[in-house]
């Protein structure tokens, strides 16, 4: 493209690019769905308030973004459909049927949803541009968190009664390892390199380091406190520390993510349970379902910065 | 079918193409399942075959055998109290202290009995999964406290309107299975196998014994009422009670505001009162 640009504009024209490129990485949005709202509120970051509020249907839980930011993608549970949102237009575009019961998903490099179907004991892989079934995992009961390799390799499933944290590689869909982990494990995440997983489990109130190639246990912590129930859990961006959203503990535990020692516990509002970190890994905002609204923390400083106040029993968020 | 021996590839196509299937099928097995014949787990159930608890089991069965075909165990809820690691008994209370006595190294799990004595008793292999009379009774207590103009209040094991932790989840389960509405019973008898399922999945041992210690000491129950229950000295499974007024959960006991919500021993005694 520079080639039909004159000599003289051509860095002008470059250094243009380079921030509009950097910009694009950077979030200008929050999108967050409220459980009970049967919505989803829009914050915009820079003001940090809300600046929309999209109807999308029955007992929105969990929510992704397409890998290119296009669309977002919202689990409407109590119409067992998946909601398309175009980030434009704040409209919903389409909505897709998606199993029964879809709680949470993860969404696969190559753009397709990884679902879990509560009350059924599968996750179904979903081609959200066609609304297709790609296929179905069979996995234990109550299937929850759902967590996908940074390099879309791997993928895990948590079955919330069957105990266990399901490892299975893609594009095959073949199940390598269950590991048997606390009571109700809820969520999953791999580290940066795909070498490693966390998971939270909520009635035990702890957290398991797993190592994704043999599929054994190599790490694991309790809260400490008994009214943790934690649920998401991220690794910080530098793949230091882990984010773990404490549920009922009203607090947000940073963890060594080398000894998962508790490094900081951050008073958020009641019942967090939903984590998204900025691109930067900068900024950490957390849904505080029982209190109705967003924290928005400063991981360098390890304190809330500023709460927003959204819908009714905010569940899932991501930074658009 | 008579055939030459030894013939490694049938001769006619259609043999020929169900060995390779049969031979496709054993590749796409599990691998846990291809590795090792699952560990067998027998489990007895003593009492009345058709009553709710015995679906209950069935239900809890059910679920052990799903967990089982991904760690390796096969679950039957038909063996004799003999051969069975584990015995869930619906019983009255004497025949429960008689099957428990002839049985003494094998973990008993009551879940239709709620008789104080039965716990007073402390033996070493009877646990109650039921809660105890007294347990309601406190749970009502704690109620009134809080509540001193509730009348024609209940304290149940469990609900079919309950919705939280889960609980919609199984009782949806156990309504699809039955067409009928899980009771207290039931949930105990869901429970009884369901603890001892984990416990299995937990030690990878098929044994009385190891199953009689781990319950004892080492048990961390998800029983879909949001808080991990182990059980007492005196053989009594902690649990949260529901009150129920009519058809519907006014509350749950311990009582928020009487006591401290995770205090499950407010609700009856807390260790064995035996001599």
């Amino acid at each position: 493209m520079l080639r039909f640009i004159p000599g003289r504009l051509r860095p002008l024209v470059a250094a243009a690019a380079l921030l509009a490129s950097s910009l694009a990485a950077a979030e200008t949005h929050v999108f967050v769905t409220n459980e009970m709202g049967d919505d989803v509120s829009v914050i915009d970051i820079a003001s940090a308030k809300v600046v929309a509020t999209i109807p999308v249907g029955k007992r929105p839980r969990g929510i992704g973004i397409a890998p290119d930011g296009s669309e977002i993608y919202v689990a409407v549970s109590g119409e067992n459909a998946i909601a398309v949102i175009d980030p434009k237009s704040l409209k919903v575009l389409r909505k897709f049927d998606s199993g029964p019961d879809p709680e949470t998903f993860a969404v696969h490099p190559n753009g397709n949803l990884y679902i879990s179907n509560e009350e059924h004991a599968k996750a179904s892989v979903y081609n959200p541009k066609t609304g297709e079934l790609v296929t179905e995992i069979k996995v234990g009961l109550e299937p929850e968190g759902v967590a996908i390799s940074p390099d879309g390799s791997r993928g895990i499933v948590t079955s919330e009664s069957t105990n266990m944290l399901h490892l299975f590689t893609i594009p095959e869909h073949k199940i390598i390892s269950n590991i048997l982990v606390g009571a109700r494990p809820r969520a999953a995440a791999f580290s940066a390199d795909g070498k490693l997983a966390y998971a939270t489990s909520e009635i035990s109130g702890e957290v398991k380091k797993v190592d994704v190639a043999s599929g054994k246990i190599v790490g694991k912590m309790p809260l400490a406190d008994d009214k943790a129930k934690p649920k998401d859990i991220l690794p910080s961006r530098d793949g230091s520390r882990l984010f773990v959203a404490g549920g009922r503990a009203n607090r947000v535990f940073v963890l060594d993510e080398k000894t998962l020692e508790i490094l900081h516990e951050i008073p958020v509002g009641n019942r967090v349970w939903g984590l998204a970190l900025s691109a930067d890994g900068k900024r950490l905002y957390t849904t505080d379902g029982a209190s109705d609204q967003v924290s928005i923390i400063d991981t360098d400083a390890n304190e809330v910065v500023k709460t927003v106040p959204v819908g009714k029993m905010p569940w899932g968020i991501v930074l658009q | 079918m008579s055939r030459e021996v030894p013939i490694v590839m049938p001769r006619s196509p259609l043999a020929r193409s169900r060995a390779m299937l049969a031979a496709l099928l054993l590749a796409a097995a599990p691998p846990l399942a291809a590795q090792a014949p699952p560990l067998d787990v027998p489990l007895a159930f003593v009492g009345e075959a058709t009553g709710a608890a015995h679906q209950g089991a069935e239900q809890g069965l059910a679920e052990a055998q799903l967990q089982g075909e991904f760690l390796g165990q096969r679950y039957r809820l038909d063996a004799a109290p003999e051969e069975a690691i584990a015995i869930v008994a619906a019983l009255p209370a004497a025949e429960l202290q008689a099957l428990a006595a002839a049985h003494p190294n094998v973990p008993v799990l009551n879940v239709a009995a709620d008789d104080d004595a039965l716990r007073d008793h402390c033996r070493a292999n009877l646990f109650h999964v039921l809660p105890s009379a007294r347990m309601a009774a406190d749970a009502l207590a704690q109620w009134h406290k809080a509540h001193p103009e509730a009348h024609g209040v209940v304290a149940r094991a469990w609900h079919p309107a309950f919705e939280k932790y889960a609980a919609s989840q199984l009782n949806k389960r156990y309504t699809e299975q039955f067409k009928q509405p899980m009771d207290d019973r039931a949930w105990a008898g869901w429970a009884a196998v369901k603890l001892v399922s984990d416990t299995v999945a937990r030690e990878q041992a098929a044994s009385a014994e190891v199953l009689l210690d781990a319950l004892r000491n080492r048990l961390a129950f998800d029983g879909q009422k949001g808080i991990d229950m182990s059980f007492r000295s005196d053989g009594q499974l902690r649990q949260p009670l529901l009150l129920v007024a009519g058809e519907q959960i006014v509350g749950e006991a311990p009582v928020r505001g009487v006591v401290d919500i995770e205090d499950l021993d407010s609700l009856g005694p807390a260790r064995c009162s035996a001599p």
